[in-house]
């Protein structure tokens, strides 16, 4: 049990702490040892010189030792005393990362939540769609509309865009194959085949995803940063009436007509190749397209498309509203979104593969 | 740079947003070390000053000179490089909701390698206890609120011990007793280390405790400026007004 001294120097600031550090380390502190930091010579310190003295009091608290602070008079005694609590807590030592089984259990449990969220999200949603305006409780017509705009027609020029140039690309790539065995004209089979079932439902699905999917997503989660959500529940509105069924109901009707749409900019697409590069005329080509594809298979295609415009509706809300973190978690969770939708697209539509090839053939 | 001439100040300045002429023949000047509030109606421009004060907007006519420099002559770099020398606090918070709260001070000290490393994580915790968030330093700014914010903005804008400090109405929103802590940390930090502060608030009492001389705004207009003391003997109806805590005159003849 004894005191170590260290004098603290004139004017106690960022370099001159060095000196007080030095003369704290020279003494070999000990669990039983109090370190007596003597501020008797010393006439002016700033916040600097403050956090020096946090710096000595934390070597000395490790080693077990207790800190006194003695000799200060002045500005220094005022400076100490408006700083004090800052010196005598312990820093918090961070929050340690999970171990692995934890993180295990963790994921699991984050999993089967956020299934429920969304189920719930969805029944929520279904009720305020289908049932609540029978009761008659309102449905946001003036919303539909609004967002039947910004999400279909905004989106018909990208969409025909690229589902044209899909088109002429399937078109070029299939007939280098074909054409070395004089078959060229079965490009025209192959893309209306192709663009029916899947492509032009993948390709509308990416675009929807990448434009409605993102901004939902954005929306509602700078919506619930900004506490708007929360004056939305104040008001004894319902996020679902108010914000999720019109957006499910506008996707829902513009999703399959941007398919259909995307369906024909593909066809059209690879015509443009077969006449213009492959020179077949237009009524050979369009006769071949007609005959190939059957109304089963624009059928498949649309009802994909419904399923698809469900999934980004209800992951873009479900991933808007449970944001966290302000402006990083909005982009977080608007990254997340678009990758969940696209991901969920390709295995919806593995899904439907399946049970055609297994059930239905 | 005389030692004892004014560190801030403000000449001619006017401001606009559009068309909309939000400023108006503004001058004033702020000593070396003393504390210095901007009154005024909700709207009537405070924000907007401080935003031409610190260079974050440049006036459409006048000039601001900050320690011999005139802020709306400087280039880009020298703008960034005179504005370290000012701290900032936005009547929001404004902290950066991607770090902690000890990051959010930590971040101008690392930025511009004004301190020792090793020294930061303790200078982080002092100017956290000294707005009472020590506990705080690992939590993000998320799950803090919104008084707490504020104040660890308040932190933020103090971490690099910048000469001159502004704080848009660091008081409000806060309870009396945290208010009132404020006060006295502003006031020491003042005595001690000489610190210049620039401080808009509407709290009467906060104003009588720590302000030395005040201006006033009304519609972007200056109609005081002078000591407390002067301001309170003032008989400008409007200042008498904001010191009485009396309503608009239409508003006292409405009948209920
Ligand atoms: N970005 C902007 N664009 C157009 N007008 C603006 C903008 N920001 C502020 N204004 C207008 O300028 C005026 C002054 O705004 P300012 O934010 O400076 O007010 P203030 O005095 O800080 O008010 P408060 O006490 O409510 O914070 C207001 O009338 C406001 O409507
Ligand atoms: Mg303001």
């Amino acid at each position: 049990m004894s005191d170590k001294r260290a004098a603290a120097p004139d004017r106690l600031t960022e370099s001159t702490g060095h000196d007080l550090l030095r003369a704290v380390k020279a003494h070999d502190l000990g669990r039983d040892d109090t370190l007596v930091l003597d501020f008797a010579g010393c006439s002016f310190m700033d916040s600097r010189g403050g956090a020096w003295v946090g710096r000595v009091a934390e070597i000395a608290r490790s080693a077990g030792a207790d800190v006194r602070i003695e000799g200060q008079q002045g500005q220094v005694a005022d400076f100490l005393e408006m700083i004090g609590p800052g010196l005598t807590t312990a820093v918090t030592p961070r929050p340690k990362p999970m171990g692995l089984v934890e993180r295990i259990c963790d994921t699991t449990v984050q999993v089967v939540k956020e299934a429920g969220q969304i189920a719930e999200l969805v029944f929520d949603a279904l009720y305020w769609l289908i049932i609540a305006p029978f009761e008659g409780r309102g449905f946001r017509w003036d919303s539909f509309t609004t967002e039947l705009y910004e999400m279909g027609v905004r989106a018909v020029r990208i969409n025909c865009l690229m589902n044209f140039l899909l088109g002429l690309t399937i078109a070029m790539m299939s007939a280098a194959q074909l054409r070395s065995l004089g078959l060229d004209i079965y490009v025209a089979d192959l893309v209306v085949i192709g663009f029916a079932r899947e492509l032009a439902v993948i390709m509308t699905g990416v675009v929807v995803a990448a434009r409605t999917g993102a901004a939902i997503t954005a929306e509602l989660a700078n919506m619930k940063v900004q506490e708007e959500i929360d004056a939305l529940n104040g008001m004894g509105l319902n996020v679902s009436q108010y914000l999720v069924a019109p957006k499910l109901l506008s996707l829902v009707v513009a999703m399959p007509c941007l398919t259909a749409l995307g369906m024909v900019m593909g066809v059209l697409g690879g015509a443009f190749w077969g006449t213009v590069v492959l020179d077949h005329r237009m009524e050979v080509w369009m006769d071949h397209t007609l005959a190939a594809a059957t109304i089963d298979d624009v059928m498949q295609g649309l009802i994909k498309s419904f399923f698809f415009a469900n999934v980004i509706v209800f992951v873009g809300c479900h991933n808007g509203l449970r944001v966290t973190g302000g402006s990083r978690g909005v982009g977080l969770m608007t990254t997340r979104a678009v990758v969940m939708d696209i991901f969920a697209m390709v295995v919806i539509d593995m899904a439907f593969a399946a049970l055609l090839y297994y059930v239905l053939e | 740079m005389t030692e004892d001439g004014p560190i801030i100040e403000v000449r001619g300045l006017e401001a606009r947003y559009g068309d909309v002429c939000v400023l108006s023949d503004v001058s004033f000047s702020v000593k070396r070390g003393e504390v210095f509030v901007i009154l005024g109606a909700s709207g009537c421009g405070k924000t907007t000053l401080l935003k031409h004060m610190t260079g974050l907007m440049l006036p459409t006519a006048g000039c601001v000179i900050h320690d011999g420099t005139d802020l709306t002559q400087l280039d880009e770099d020298g703008l960034a490089l005179l504005q370290r020398e000012i701290g900032i606090a936005f009547q929001s918070g404004a902290l950066f909701n991607s770090m902690t709260v000890g990051e959010n001070v930590a971040m101008p000290l690392r930025e511009f390698r004004l301190v020792d490393e090793e020294l930061i994580p303790y200078l982080v915790r002092l100017k956290l206890s000294l707005v009472g968030l020590a506990d705080a330093e690992h939590r993000l700014p998320d799950a803090l609120s919104g008084g707490m914010r504020k104040r660890a903005g308040l932190a933020r804008a103090m971490a690099a011990d910048p000469p001159v400090v502004y704080f848009d109405e660091p008081s409000a929103g806060l309870d009396p007793i945290t208010a009132a802590g404020l006060d006295e940390l502003i006031l020491s930090l003042r005595h001690l280390l000489g610190i210049t502060f620039v401080i808009v608030t509407h709290e009467l009492d906060s104003i009588k405790r720590i302000a030395d001389r005040a201006l006033m705004l009304d519609r972007g207009v200056v109609t005081f400026l002078g000591t407390i003391d002067e301001a309170m003997a003032s008989d400008n109806e409007r200042v008498r007004q904001f010191f009485e805590r009396r309503p608009d005159e239409y508003i006292m003849h409405r009948n209920i």
